[in-house]
């Protein structure tokens, strides 16, 4: 317990410290069109019954507002960080939210709220686990140690999908309904920031951070073809 | 006319009837034929729908086992399987609406391998429902019926590494309707649904109560005849029939209804065409015959032989027979007169004979023959007249050949009874002539010739124009000839004076007109006097009409 307490201790002293030397990234992500594609049909059902179908609806969002708040941005690097605590529920055959972020060694609770059963599991390098059936009520405790992607589906209800992308440092988050994002208390020096969406993959960019001015990145998802091209040979 | 109506009908009637027979004989046959004909298209219908079926049902399982191979249900079967619970029959179900709803089907029913079911959900409406497991039965043909509605069930195994560990019964809604032909659903015999617009279910219900079990009937509805037959192809189980609705009164009216107008219409034209012919026909060959008929009739009446006009029909045949009847009556007209003439000859020799008894009056008939014909000429009689007066003058006392010598040639004054043997000499002629067939036209003047003007004539003692004018002429000429014969008691008295005891005599004994015209042929014609001496060639002569005295006049010249 004292242990703990020491480590804590020194934790906080150390961020503290760097806060006295740190800058700052602070940039957003431009999205120009809509990265997620659509289911092309509606249910045969839809059709039979005559129902209008209408696929380009979007229900309550803006299409590149739900682009933007998902696509992920971190800073590369080891760099000691404090492992959190999230929930991933089961609600309505979905997995709420669909997208997590959290630094290594971080534990996540797969709640199911749904009348029915669900069978959580991962197939993923970073970490597989499966945590079997259970009801209403039960969940079930997952530990993430490693940095990496991790994909959770589940076995009775193959249309459930989420991501988890567990981050090696603190510096990593989704980006806001505008695309903003902002990470502070960085020692100055040259990084490689990565910007990661499910459907538009890996996209870096190294900045420079000092302690005069936040450093800016603007990330262009998706890539086009020249601007990648330029990325590469630089 | 009356044969020409016979033939008529006799032609027509039959040719009717036939034609009749043959429209009833044919529409049945085609009727028939179309009905058979309907009845096997019927039948391949049912099994190219069949197999139609056959093959999308095929198609159809073939895509719904992808359904079934999804691992997703095999392990929310297997949570059932193993956990039994409440929650694990919801996830179960709960997996069977998505698939309802992403596939679009109406029913699906999951029933473990012994065919228990697991879980089931329905749809109703645009609501998607779990099924009351206790109220289904588990289908075991291709269509079920569950509260009211009819699905077509598809049965899709689930396995599992080799085992069968649940049957997946996918179905969708069905409706009579869908069939586009008329159907009815039967079970046990009652009619559950019928699709046949206009009917109720009740009505199809004694309708189908003749078919029983057959596979195929005919039953009435309604006044029409329907052909059913049970669709085994659709395989409904549980005990359900569906049989199919045809009419097949409506299908075969259109055929028969053509049929009937080409019938009427050829019927129409061949009846005028027989009509005409047979009118023709009638016209052509009845209608002379029954002239002929008509005019051998009329000769029959008549006694004359008949005689026919000739090209009075364009058939060959008729003109034949008219011209040999035309001949046969000649010949026998020829014959007649011939017989006819003869007669007169033989009779005219027998009184040129009878005159030539007594060289007093010899000559006589030929004699009283001229004058007669002299007065019936200038009376302009008929020729056919004149020639009964002429050879009737001929005739006129043949009768005398009954009465004998003695009393004939006695000269000086007669006895009473002698007197009355002579009167009896024209009713003697009369008889005698009456036997011989063609001599009737002379009878008259052979009887009356001495009948008076005012009765006291014999035989019968006749007034005035009562005798004919024939025997009133051969009157005058007789008493005239016999006036100026020499008789053995008296010379002959001269011309005058004879013509003088005629007028006289006129109005008494004699016409007096005949006497005038004959005094005047007399006053005209001087060569009208006696001649005592008459040949047998003149007698000849005479009886043939020709001119006599004209003949002896030019001998005498010569």
């Amino acid at each position: 317990m004292s242990l703990r307490l020491q480590q804590a201790t020194f934790f906080a002293a150390l961020t503290a410290a760097y806060a006295a030397y740190a800058g700052e990234i602070e940039g957003a992500v431009i999205v120009h069109r809509r990265l997620t594609k659509r289911a092309i049909t509606a249910p045969v059902s839809a059709y039979q019954r005559g129902v209008a179908v209408n696929l380009d609806a979007d229900a309550e969002q803006d299409p590149l507002e739900f682009e933007r708040s998902h696509v992920v941005i971190y800073v590369e690097g080891e760099f000691p960080s404090r492992p959190g605590f999230a929930v991933m529920e089961q609600r309505n055959r979905r997995f709420a939210p669909d997208l997590l972020v959290l630094p290594a060694g971080s534990q996540i609770s797969f709640p199911n709220e749904d009348p029915i059963f669900h069978n959580v599991f991962s197939l993923s390098k970073p970490k597989s686990f499966d945590l079997g059936n259970y009801v209403k009520g039960q969940t079930r405790l997952v530990t993430f140690p490693k940095p990496g992607i991790v994909f959770v589906n589940c076995h009775l209800h193959p249309n459930m999908s989420a991501a988890i992308v567990i981050t090696p440092n603190s510096w990593g988050a989704r980006a806001d309904a505008s695309g903003r994002f902002r990470f502070s208390g960085i020692p100055p020096g040259d990084y490689t920031v990565a910007a990661w969406h499910k459907a538009a993959g890996f996209v870096r960019q190294t900045v420079r951070v000092d302690n005069r001015r936040p450093a800016r990145i603007e990330f262009l998802i998706p890539l086009e073809e020249s601007v990648s091209a330029s990325y590469a040979k630089r | 006319m009356k044969y020409a109506h016979r033939t008529f009908l006799w032609s027509i009637a039959p040719f009717t009837i036939l034609l009749v027979g043959i429209f009833g004989a044919v529409q049945q046959s085609v009727s028939s034929t179309v009905r058979q004909g309907l009845r096997n298209s019927l039948r391949e219908r049912q099994a190219a729908v069949a197999s139609m079926e056959r093959r999308a049902a095929a198609r159809y399982s073939r895509a719904l086992r992808a359904v079934a191979e999804s691992a997703a249900l095999k392990a929310g079967l297997q949570l059932v399987l193993h956990d039994g619970g409440k929650e694990a029959r919801l996830t179960l179900e709960d997996q069977l609406k998505e698939i309802c709803d992403s596939i679009g089907v109406d029913f699906l029913l999951i029933s473990n391998g012994n065919g228990v079911p697991l879980a089931g959900i329905m749809r109703s409406g645009d609501r998607i429902s779990g099924m009351d497991l206790a109220s289904i039965e588990t289908p075991t043909g291709e269509y079920l019926l569950h509260s009211g509605h009819i699905y077509r069930v598809t049965p899709i195994p689930v396995n599992q590494a080799g085992e069968n560990i649940a049957t997946l019964s996918v179905g969708e809604r069905f409706d009579l309707s869908e069939f586009n032909a008329p159907v009815a659903l039967l079970r046990s015999g009652r009619v559950i649904d019928a699709n046949l617009p206009g009917f109720s279910l009740r009505e199809l219900e004694s309708g189908l109560r003749r078919c029983g079990r057959d596979s195929e009937c005919e039953f009435s509805l309604r006044n029409e005849t329907y052909l059913s037959e049970v669709l085994e192809n659709v395989r409904f189980g549980n005990g359900y029939t569906l049989r199919s609705l045809q009419n097949v009164d409506r299908a075969v009216s259109p055929v028969q209804r053509v049929l009937r107008r080409i019938f009427v219409n050829s019927g129409l034209c061949a009846l005028l065409a027989a009509i005409g012919l047979s009118a023709v026909s009638a016209r052509s060959i009845v209608q002379p015959i029954a002239q002929v008929v008509a005019q051998l009739r009329n000769s029959a009446g008549s006694g004359l032989p008949p005689e026919f006009s000739a090209c009075a029909s364009p058939v060959r045949e008729i003109r034949e027979l008219m011209a040999s009847f035309n001949d046969a009556a000649g010949a026998i007209r020829d014959g007649r007169e011939e017989l006819s003439r003869a007669y007169v000859e033989f009779i005219g020799s027998l009184a040129s004979a009878l005159d030539a008894r007594d060289p007093y009056t010899a000559g006589h008939s030929v004699r009283v023959s001229e004058y007669s014909l002299a007065i019936a000429r200038r009376l302009n009689l008929a020729p056919q007249q004149i020639d009964e007066i002429r050879i009737g003058a001929l005739l006129h006392d043949i009768g005398k050949i009954g009465i004998a010598d003695s009393v004939l040639q006695k000269p000086g004054g007669l006895t009473a009874e002698e007197f009355a043997l002579i009167r009896e000499h024209p009713v003697i002629g009369r008889k005698i002539l009456e036997g011989v067939q063609g001599l009737a036209p002379y009878l008259a003047i052979v009887e009356l010739h001495h009948e008076n003007w005012d009765g006291s004539g014999y035989p019968y003692g006749q007034r005035g124009q009562e005798t004919p004018l024939g025997a009133r002429i051969v009157h005058v000429a007789d008493a005239y000839d016999a006036m100026t014969s020499d008789r053995p008691y008296r010379r002959g008295m001269r011309r005058e004076e004879a013509l003088r005891a005629l007028i006289r005599n006129a109005g008494v004994q004699f016409d007096p007109l005949v006497v005038k015209v004959f005094a005047e042929s007399l006053g005209d014609e001087g060569d009208l006097r006696p001649r005592q001496n008459v040949s047998l060639a003149n007698l000849a002569r005479a009886i043939r009409g020709e001119p006599v005295a004209a003949a002896q006049e030019a001998s005498r010249l010569s």
